[in-house]
């Protein structure tokens, strides 16, 4: 559904490309995870299958990203973001002003999309079922908390239906019980085939949910695979990254001998809680 | 119900429930009608028996009066000042005050021009508490207001009161950063506000940027010509009524000017 | 001794007539590690803008450093506590990252030496020193963070107020901001962090604070409060990850570091025999 085949970015206004040779694959259906730190080119990716790089943005464009077959460099960006939904960090920016229900505001793409009266009640009210936000349908948008407007902000684009939904840390401004109404809302999308890419911080959420990890570091893949593998990957420090607590606490253990050595190092809660139970049954594991 | 820059309350009257276009249309004839007709009468006859009812039988006068004198006293005081003083001659004379001198002519214009601003600031507050923003915009677009006039008037009303949270809090910032915004006289208070200019505008560009990503992302300046989600009801005798209250005001000009009225 | 913070009986309303804090007492000694949890709207920052004087008791005293806020202004009170606040685009303003870092201490009445030495020794911490000289428009909200950071590090104040610090951040700056935290405290600052953040909470923070419908519901280290279930509902709060794990294997014991847990573990199994340098 998403291919980036040698893709290479540099900014108008930078002189080192910021993305280098990208090659990355994620299926229809997928639900895929972007991690870095920092600069490291995660936004970049995501506006490079949202289309606006290039085609708002300029800047020095090599290799192909194409979207459901669709090159995005080939295709106008107008046709482009009825593919391809987009969700950003900032709760507020993203509510458009222009209308004053959140179902007026959910509708909003769909009357500009010049969608039938009917039938686009009909989307919307579906949406606001499946993301159980039903409830706020005559609230203002701006009356509403971090993690409400980041669900309206999903709802938004999923009735559109796009192939692909591609969301650039959209909890990194909430606290934590904002997160977990998006998180919720994302099961959702999930369940709706909608193809998903989530640049995220938030390492826990992609390893229950995320099919695969794609690591950035300094512009180039430095890593990708299944949150299993990638998650427990002793570079992740080095890389800015970083692991889950618990995944820590496992590389910890095992260098201490408590930690079965061929045991791999866990990336969930539950793959955790089994490794040590396993670890004080038998002693550490050895012998 | 809607937040930001919106004295809307909410409201079951006859006039809450008119076609937002209809109250335009009506505005629309009533400035005409107090504008285009000479006389001190008649726009103080079109405040009192058209504007302030209307305002009484949607059950808003207590809040109808308090805005429409708030927003005009200001405004009284200067026009019954420099007119009253400054009246080009020739004219009746009542009083005078040195070089200045208060003639009839004088206080009869700013009184004239004291009532229309009545009627027209009257005419639109009824229209702002009688009517939901959402539903006035949507009206109006349906009635073919182009969509992008549509979206700036609409968004500013949503988004101007966060320019005043954050305007505060930059000033919050700064004061915590051991900034003296008491200390000095006016002039001092004002250079030192200047800089902070910078942050609104950063912050206000910042926004823009994103926000004109999540627009384009939502279709916004499509070439399809936008749907409406909601209709805002309309009927034909309010149609009718739209057409007779506009021709009944220039009717009411055309008049006047022919010397009839 | 006077204490960095003393709040009693603070009751706080907004001019609307809602009321956000409801009777808080709070004693805070100098060179106290302290973290404030709570869900949004538990009063929180409302009670942190009490501390530097941005809001003034409707009721109550707040002491800080022994000033009473009520009499003192906010920049009066700047020299005593450096609030950094949540949003960064609030509270930059200068044409370069430089300047404004010197903006703070120099505000103070730092020479112009002193304010030089301030703001190096700020940005060197934050790791902000390759922009010193950019305009902060071309930086990142994650980098302008730092900025804001360095700025109020600057002014060298004897009670530092952190808002949100690791939110948006990445896990480099994460652990910058958690070595931060570490080098004030053995500097002897009094440091007061309002967080969301229960691994940062654990890891940073001697002692815990839970916040619900404007009162403190629980005070005390971080392993006293997590074990206690009641009151983290209330706070809407979950216990750092490193916890859950525990409550999972069902240990009663309350671990709330990883170090924490990696040594229980060692006890649980039975001793440290054949672990490197044990």
């Amino acid at each position: 559904m998403i291919v980036f085949e040698d893709f290479t970015y540099a900014y108008p206004t930078g002189s080192a490309p910021v993305l280098r040779g990208i090659d990355l694959v994620v299926e229809e259906g997928g639900f895929h995870g972007v991690v870095g730190a920092s600069g490291a080119g995660k936004s970049t990716l995501a506006m490079a299958v949202a289309g606006f790089i290039p085609h708002a943005q300029g800047g020095e464009y090599a290799g192909r990203v194409a979207v459901g077959g669709a090159v995005v460099a080939d295709t106008p960006l107008p046709e482009l973001v009825t593919r391809v939904g987009l969700v950003q960090q900032n709760p507020f920016d993203q509510i458009s002003g222009a209308r004053f229900t959140v179902r007026e505001e959910i509708a909003f793409g769909l009357e500009n999309l010049g969608v039938e009266r009917e039938e686009m009640a009909r989307r919307v009210d579906a949406v606001m079922a499946d993301l159980g936000i039903a409830g706020l349908a005559d609230r203002s948008p701006y009356a509403l908390s971090g993690g409400q407007q980041q669900v309206v902000a999903v709802a938004s684009m999923l009735v559109m239906r796009p192939e692909v939904l591609v969301l650039d840390e959209p909890t990194s401004q909430l606290d934590p019980g904002g997160a977990r109404m998006v998180v919720e809302a994302l099961g959702a999308v999930r369940r709706s085939g909608v193809t998903v890419l989530l640049v995220t911080h938030a390492l826990e959420l992609l390893a229950e949910h995320a099919d695969t990890l794609h690591v950035l570091v300094d512009g180039e893949i430095a890593a990708q695979g299944p949150p299993a593998e990638t998650l427990a990957d002793d570079r992740m420090e080095e890389w800015g990254v970083g692991r889950p607590r618990y995944t820590e606490a496992a590389a910890r253990a095992r260098r201490d001998g408590l930690w079965e050595a061929d045991r791999a190092l866990p990336a969930t809660l539950g793959a955790a809680a089994a490794g040590f139970r396993a670890a004080v049954r038998t002693e550490g594991g050895r012998r | 119900m809607s937040t930001g820059l919106s004295v809307y309350r909410g409201g079951d009257s006859f006039v809450h429930r008119l076609n937002p276009v209809t109250k335009l249309a009506f505005v629309a004839a009533v400035v005409i009608a107090a504008f285009g007709v000479d006389s001190l009468w008649w726009p103080a006859l079109l405040f009192a028996a058209l504007v302030l009812p209307g305002a009484l039988w949607a059950g808003v006068g207590r809040r109808f009066v308090l805005l429409v004198f708030g927003l005009i006293a200001p405004f009284l005081v200067i026009l019954f000042l420099l007119q009253g003083l400054t009246y080009p001659d020739p004219g009746t004379v009542l009083l005078e005050l040195g070089p200045l001198a208060v003639k009839t002519e004088g206080l009869l214009f700013a009184g004239t021009t004291a009532l229309r601003l009545l009627v027209m600031v009257g005419a639109f507050v009824l229209l702002l508490l009688t009517t939901d923003p959402g539903t006035l915009m949507s009206a109006m677009q349906q009635a073919g207001l182009p969509p992008k006039i549509a979206y700036v008037v609409a968004a500013t009303m949503q988004i101007v009161p966060s320019f005043q949270a954050r305007a505060n809090a930059i000033l919050q910032a700064q004061q915590a950063r051991g900034m003296d915004t008491s200390a000095g006289g006016a002039l001092a208070r004002g250079r030192r506000l200047i800089p902070l200019m910078g942050p609104l505008l950063l912050g206000a560009l910042t926004d823009v940027e994103n926000r004109s990503i999540a627009m384009e992302s939502r279709a916004f300046g499509a070439a399809t010509r936008p749907t409406a989600l909601t209709v805002v009801p309309d009927s034909a005798a309010q149609r009718a009524a739209r057409w007779a209250m506009i021709l009944a005001a220039v009717a009411a000009v055309a008049l006047n000017t022919l010397g009839v009225l | 001794m006077t204490p960095a913070v003393h709040i009693e009986g603070l009751v706080y309303a907004y001019p609307g007539g809602v009321t956000a804090l409801n009777g808080v007492d709070l004693r805070i000694e100098h060179g106290e590690r302290v973290a404030v949890i709570g869900r949004n709207g538990a009063g929180k920052t409302t009670m942190a803008r009490q501390l530097n004087g941005i809001a003034k008791p409707t009721a109550g005293t707040v002491t800080v450093c022994g000033t009473d806020t009520a009499g003192a202004t906010t920049a009066r009170l700047a020299a005593s506590v450096g609030y950094v606040f949540q949003n960064p685009s609030d509270q930059i303003f200068a044409k370069t990252v430089r300047a404004d870092v010197e903006f703070g201490p120099r505000n103070l009445g730092r020479s112009a030496e002193e304010t030089a030495r301030l703001a190096e020794a700020a940005m060197a911490a934050t790791d902000v020193l390759d922009f010193a000289d950019h305009h902060p428009y071309h930086l990142s909200p994650a980098e302008r963070k730092r900025v804001a950071l360095a700025s109020v590090l600057a002014m060298d104040t004897p009670v530092v107020v952190l808002d949100e610090p690791t939110t948006g951040q990445d896990h480099r700056s994460v652990r910058r901001i958690e070595r931060i935290v570490a080098d004030l405290h053995a500097a002897g600052t009094t440091v007061i962090a309002i967080t969301h953040d229960m691994d940062f909470c654990a890891e940073s923070f001697d002692r815990v604070v839970a916040m619900a419908q404007g009162r403190v519901i629980a005070d005390g280290t971080p392993a006293e409060v997590f074990a206690r279930p009641e009151e983290l509902e209330l706070a809407r709060v979950e216990p750092p990850q490193i916890s859950r794990l525990a409550a999972e294997l069902g240990w009663a014991d309350q671990v709330t570091t990883v170090d924490g847990f990696v040594e229980e573990l060692s006890r649980r199994a039975g001793g440290a025999a054949g672990a490197p340098g044990a």
